[in-house]
């Protein structure tokens, strides 16, 4: 069996060493570089306040010129449509083409039963899968290290140097990847089993893996652990009160507020002292155009209005990655056993 | 030794009986003649035979056991003989190799050597008789004790129809092994098979060995008789008048011994034509056109 599914997963195999050659190449000549521009930064040896000025000037430098900025997005979108892939090109056709050939009336007609054939194939491809994922994931990982620090010492804000939370970034390091591709292929692999034509399984299957992804991290990974609440005070930091831009829609920037940097924050909005939410600025501190913004912010804290922030803080990270890595685990099991129930009992 | 029991088998896709109260018996060391009209219940039964369906309704045992288990022991060529097109004719013994315990490697690569095969050739680019054959191969060298082949010979040319089944008759006779094969043409069977079996809409008409249906079916031609008064001991299973004449396909197991008769034997296809034709009016007429 094993010879089997090696053999008709030959040409899959290749194209995903090619791919994981070709990223490797390409992250390991410009990844020293990288580091060497990092080192030469002089963020390592930083004290304090300068630390902060320092990675953002050197995230800032990349963000001008050089090749970083494409790189590192077009490293990260591939590891995020590399379980996509595997779904519809590994996954779907797994089974289905069998089913649609009738080449399953010969493979399961030998002495190898079909629930071994079965667990067979959708154990080591499903393997390969996971470790194709991770593989590119910890590649990518390596050589975003010295971004990652940068942002560490407060340097967020764009694209290269987005927080560990942002949504791409989430996505693709860590163990998520794991859950992704091994989710994906045993989506594939049971969507080819119900729906038996190969090419509209795989087009089934890549409409669900994106529904799927766009809204986990929208409505269900924010949950995932109960958020903590803060309600800080607006005098906490002063600058944070530039970030009002209008009298008419009151909104500070919540992460200044928080002690720790780098939190997800999921919800924030200015309070009354008795927990109501401010919509208006209330009348004490004189509503229409042309009010003075520093003048409002001002008034608005001595008013006793407050910041009231929903947040996922930074060493939650972990946590998360692994509640939804086993969501995504158990997810695969249960479509693995409605395979297994399929191919065992139901068809043929 | 029987190698193929059922018990009241019957199976149904949603509202559709592919096949119903099927009892049989069929015993070991026979070619066995699955015949029917398409849409008979042959290739139901068949795949009920290998575990690739279940049964909606009672029993069926392979070489005594479950389907699934006797997998090993059982050769089976499938409808169509599918085979992987990707794959090379040398991965294909590798794949029965690695597949069944009993592979017979020498006899597998034997077959195709004398087919004049190439192994490194895809199975994709041969041709439909090429096909069945390296279908047949792979059956045949799992070294099984029963072959079950549904259809071999339909794609095939009558050349290519006759080589196919010689060749299968050898395979059977060096190893000694049960077959059925299922075909909708009595005529691919008549030279190979021993025992017959006939579905007709998705029942089982008639099972037996070949001689001893030969031997109790008899066709009788005399003045014109209405078939009613005919005595009990004979069951007349076709009958056609003209004018002043009265044919009749009759089963019996003891001497026609009326002197009004004229009595001769029946071929086997005549035997098959005439209990099909007993199932549906139209076919009736057809062969009293014939006669």
């Amino acid at each position: 069996m094993i010879w089997l599914t090696w053999r008709q997963f030959r040409a899959q195999a290749i194209t995903a060493a090619a791919v994981l050659v070709v990223f490797a190449v390409l992250l390991a000549v410009t990844g020293p570089h990288l580091a060497s521009l990092y080192a030469a930064s002089g963020i390592a040896g930083c004290h304090g306040s300068s630390c902060g000025q320092l990675a953002s000037s050197f995230v800032g430098r990349l963000q001008a010129a050089g090749p970083y900025p494409a790189l590192d997005v077009l490293s990260i979108a591939v590891i995020i449509l590399t379980p996509a892939m595997i779904g519809v090109f590994w996954g779907a056709p797994l089974i289905a083409r069998e089913l649609e050939t009738g080449t399953f009336r010969l493979a399961w007609t030998q002495s190898v039963s079909r629930a071994r054939w079965l667990a067979v194939k959708l154990g080591l491809v499903g393997l390969a899968a996971m470790a194709l994922t991770e593989g590119l994931s910890l590649m990518q990982a390596w050589w975003a290290a010295p971004l990652g620090r940068a942002v560490g010492y407060g340097a967020g804000g764009s694209l290269l140097a987005a927080g560990r939370f942002a949504p791409a970034v989430f996505a693709s390091h860590g163990i998520t990847p794991l859950g992704y591709a091994a989710f994906a292929f045993v989506l594939g692999a049971a969507t080819g089993v119900l729906i038996r034509h190969a090419i509209p399984a795989m087009a089934v299957t890549l409409a669900i893996f994106a529904v799927v992804q766009i809204a986990v991290p929208l409505w269900i990974r924010p949950h995932l652990i109960p958020a903590d609440h803060v309600v800080a005070p607006l005098s906490l930091v002063q600058t944070s009160l530039v970030g009002v831009t209008s009298p008419d829609n009151l909104s500070f920037p919540a992460d200044g507020l928080l002690s720790e940097p780098g939190a997800w924050i999921l919800s924030s909005g200015p309070v009354t002292s008795a927990g109501q939410p401010v919509i208006t600025p209330p009348a004490a501190c004189g509503v229409g155009r042309g009010v003075n913004l520093d003048l409002l912010a001002g008034c608005l804290a001595r008013q006793g209005v407050r910041e009231s922030i929903s947040y996922q803080p930074v060493s939650r990270f972990w946590a998360l990655q692994w509640v939804e890595t086993a969501i995504y685990l158990i997810l695969a099991l249960a479509l693995a056993w409605y395979c297994f129930w399929r191919v065992d009992r139901r068809l043929a | 030794m029987t190698v193929l029991e059922t018990r009241g088998l019957g199976k149904r896709y949603r509202r559709l009986w592919a096949l119903s109260d099927c009892t049989l018996s069929v015993p070991a060391g026979h070619v066995v003649g699955l015949v029917g009209p398409n849409g008979a219940g042959k290739t139901t039964l068949l795949s009920l035979a290998v575990g690739l369906l279940a049964p909606t309704t009672g029993t069926i045992e392979v070489l005594g056991g479950r389907p699934a288990e006797r997998l090993p022991r059982v050769g089976y060529l499938a409808q169509d003989a599918p085979v992987y097109a990707g794959l090379s004719l040398a991965d294909h013994l590798a794949f029965g190799a690695r597949l069944n315990p009993g592979w017979d490697a020498a006899l597998a690569s034997d077959r195709i050597e004398r087919l004049d095969l190439d192994p490194a050739q895809k199975a994709g680019t041969l041709s439909g008789g090429q096909r069945a054959q390296l279908a047949l191969t792979l059956a045949v060298a799992k070294r099984p004790e029963l072959l079950l082949l549904d259809e071999p010979v339909a794609s095939l040319d009558p050349l290519a129809r006759r080589e196919f089944l010689q060749d299968l008759m050898e395979a059977v006779a060096e190893q000694e092994l049960s077959v059925v094969l299922s075909s909708h043409l009595v005529a691919d069977l008549e030279r190979v098979c021993d025992y017959l079996i006939l579905l007709v809409g998705s029942r089982v008409r008639l099972a037996g060995p070949v001689d001893e249906l030969l031997a109790t079916h008899h066709l009788l031609t005399g003045p014109r008789r209405d078939p009613d008064t005919l005595p009990k001991a004979l069951e007349v299973i076709t009958a056609s008048h003209t004018n002043r004449q009265t044919t009749l396909l009759v089963r019996t197991s003891s001497p026609v011994l009326d002197p009004a008769w004229s009595v001769s034997e029946v071929g086997l296809e005549d035997l098959v034509l005439a209990y099909l034709s007993q199932v549906t009016g139209r076919g009736r007429r057809r062969l009293e056109v014939q006669k």
